[in-house]
């Protein structure tokens, strides 16, 4: 599982299930062996290899990660062999290796891959309207070379402050048997957690960012936030380690300087 | 140390911390640098600190930070956490025995390593056991490794990436320390299982997503392509992971989880899909499902769309999770790692359909604990179990039934230290309701 969901209006826990084509939901004090409240599966769903999910609790939709370079969305409490009520995807929406999704502020959030163009890979956070449907353009896309967003993962949504946090892996599995130094996790290109506004668009830094050798963080690939404590909670996928940092200045207003964007 | 800065010095910062020495090898042909400063400690938090070996800057690394960020003003910076939940210790995965030579090899994807111990090592108290050899570092390319088998001929250890890294990395026996791989290989994504069959000169390879499993000739490496694939809808293959290549029944044995993908496994015999790349034709979506655990026989020459010979399966087998498995050829009977219910079954080989096992291992006594592994060493007539969910590997008769304490315990930890469990996580969440960090796996 590469998703998870806590909703804390109704007290569930949401996660995909990529090797089973299905979204489980269960009990908040859900432990061991604990059956799931409601299982999303089957070939209307549309469901494939679901890596990621989120839930948008004001509206009260469930979006799902296809598997298939689509996103879903469904009726939070939908269960069973059911259709989605939207469908993004396709050659306009750029949408294609998903693995993120967010939601807030009347929008959708993608994390999205496109793995197979290394270093110069388009990855990016694409925002869509929150009702799109189909095969629409995203409305804004934050991406390029002085975003640092390589193989990005998951992401959330601060309705709050209006940010969007993201995981940024920033590195490569590929192993060159010649190399010197052949790492799969290169020293100097270590991951980060950034802070983008939701209004932000192309080319542009993060306006917050955690990064840099005392934080720990080598492959960050999930991100949470407590926005109570000041918290930020990153797992990292190849440090098999947790971290949690006192961020209080992501919960203030974050720089919007114009320098470098 | 908490760099909080307002950053256009961030870049900066990380400019001033690293210089390195090199000092001495950890392994042949590797350059293993030594730290220089406190602040090249620090840089070491960024990497993996239990390796045992740094993987170096140059004197030309500058660190990167991505373009325009000295410039633009950004909040946070290099700032160490307040608390961090990790596991120093190694998380046994998979086990393997050469009881000639007296070693016993675990596969740890905690610490992406390789470990040796002495077979007969044993803790007699809570102490933990210092590993015979370690094969650790950014050197080795291994990442989160799955399961561990032997080449007994040459003494070479195989071991191969799960979700990430995609590569099966061949050691030799006597290799420690941050050392590049004897051979690496190109192997599908989500690979876990291995086995070698000396009998056939082959090793087959479990692959969860596409529910293949492929067959390779032994000392295949690069890029090399499986002589042949078992795959598709008539196989029963449900999210494979354990694998025997029986090479004198001439078969091959499979633990199935009985996880279904929502679109239907490619049928037939060519190469899996890389990640990362399209196909023309993709499959119909069939929808998924959660089909129960099995364990499949097939033909060791079977190739493409194929149904298994045999297949057990059903309530009475208590399968739960079942993970790495093992082949008794003198007993004709397969151990089976069962991680939902912390128990070895023990089933005959020949069996199928919904049957009960033969033996079953299982209890507050015998300390199993979300095993992963499962190994018969037969010629001192034992079983070794791994245990995930602690830090122990333990021995039992191969006879051994129910709630018995285990001949020999190895701890690689001393008792009581907890498992954190992580494995390649990927994402997290917070419960506002409880005050907890949710972690999936």
């Amino acid at each position: 599982m590469h998703g998870i969901f806590y909703d804390e209006v109704h007290d569930e826990i949401v996660v995909p299930v990529a090797l089973g084509g299905a979204v489980l939901t269960l009990p908040g004090d859900a432990a061991g062996d604990a059956p799931p409240k409601r299982v999303l599966q089957g070939p209307k769903t549309g469901i494939v290899q679901p890596d990621t999910i989120y839930v948008d609790l004001k509206h009260d939709e469930l979006i799902v990660e296809s598997g298939d370079d689509a996103v879903l969305v469904f009726p939070r409490t939908a269960q069973g062999d059911v259709a989605p009520t939207r469908r993004i995807g396709g050659p306009n929406s750029g949408v294609s290796n998903i693995y993120g999704l967010a939601a807030g502020l009347d929008c959708l959030v993608v994390a999205n891959r496109v793995d197979t163009g290394g270093r110069a890979s388009d990855d990016a956070i694409l925002v869509f309207n929150r009702l799109d449907n189909g095969d629409p353009k995203p409305r804004t896309k934050i991406s390029g070379p002085h975003t640092g967003i390589i193989k990005i993962r998951q992401v959330f949504v601060d309705e709050e402050r209006g940010l969007i946090f993201a995981t940024i892996k920033n590195n490569f599995e590929a192993y060159n048997y010649a190399d010197t130094r052949p790492s799969p996790w290169d020293p100097i290109k270590t991951g980060f957690i950034g802070v983008w506004s939701i209004d932000d668009n192309g080319d542009v830094p993060p306006r917050g960012v955690i990064r840099g050798p005392a934080t720990g963080l080598v492959w960050p690939a999930g991100v949470a936030i407590n926005a109570r404590h000041h918290e930020i909670y990153a797992i990292d996928s190849v440090s098999n380690a947790l971290f949690m940092f006192k961020m209080p200045e992501f919960f203030v207003k974050l720089p919007s300087s114009e320098a470098g964007r | 140390m908490n760099h909080r800065i307002v950053i256009a010095t961030a870049g900066l910062m990380l400019l001033s911390i690293g210089s390195f020495s090199t000092g001495d090898s950890a392994g042949e042909g590797t350059i293993c640098p030594v730290p220089s400063s406190s602040m090249s400690e620090a840089r070491l938090l960024a990497l993996e600190r239990e390796n045992g070996c740094l993987d170096g800057m140059e004197a030309d690394d500058a660190p990167s930070w991505p373009p325009g960020w000295d410039r633009a003003t950004i909040a946070g910076g290099d700032v160490a956490p307040v608390r961090v939940v990790s596991d120093p210790y190694p998380t046994l995965h998979s086990v393997v025995v050469d009881a000639e030579r007296n070693k016993v090899f675990m596969s740890d994807p905690n610490r992406h390593a390789l470990w040796s111990y002495d077979r007969l090592s044993a803790s007699k108290g809570k102490e933990m056991i210092e590993a015979l050899t370690g094969i650790r570092g950014p050197s080795t390319g291994m990442m989160f490794v799955a399961a561990v088998t032997l080449d007994r001929e040459r003494q070479e250890i195989y071991t191969v990436d799960n979700d990430i890294g995609d590569r099966l990395m061949v050691f030799p026996y006597d290799a420690d320390g941050n050392v590049k791989p004897k051979r690496v290989l190109d192997v599908p994504h989500q690979a876990w299982g291995i086995s070698i069959s000396d009998e056939r000169n082959e090793f087959a390879i479990s692959v969860e997503s596409p529910r293949e499993i492929v067959v390779y000739a032994k000392g295949a490496e690069g890029r090399a392509q499986p002589l042949r694939t078992i795959r598709g809808p008539k196989t029963g293959l449900g999210d494979p992971h354990g694998v025997f290549l029986d090479g004198q029944n001439n078969e091959i044995v499979v633990a199935n989880h009985g996880n279904q993908g929502g679109r239907q496994p490619a049928p037939g015999d060519a190469p899996a899909r890389q990640r990362g790349t399209r196909v023309a034709e993709p499959q119909p979506i069939v929808g998924g499902r959660f089909d129960d655990p099995s364990i499949t026989v097939y033909n060791a020459d079977a190739k493409g769309d194929v149904a298994p010979t045999r297949k057990i399966q059903g309530a009475k087998t208590g399968l739960n999770w079942p993970m790495a498995i093992d082949v008794d050829r003198s007993r004709n009977e397969i151990a089976v790692a069962n991680n939902g219910d912390s128990s070895v079954r023990i089933f005959r080989r020949t069996d199928t359909g919904d049957v009960a096992p033969v033996r079953v291992i299982k209890g507050p006594r015998t300390g199993i604990a979300g095993p992963m592994g499962v190994a018969y060493d037969l010629k001192n007539g034992e079983i070794w179990v791994a245990n995930y969910g602690d830090h122990t590997a333990q021995v039992f008769p191969v006879t051994a039934s129910g709630n018995v304490a285990p001949k020999r315990t190895l701890r690689n930890a001393p008792a009581g230290s907890p498992t954190v469990g992580f494995g390649n996580p990927g994402a997290v969440a917070y419960d506002s309701k409880r005050d907890e960090i949710l972690v999936p796996n």
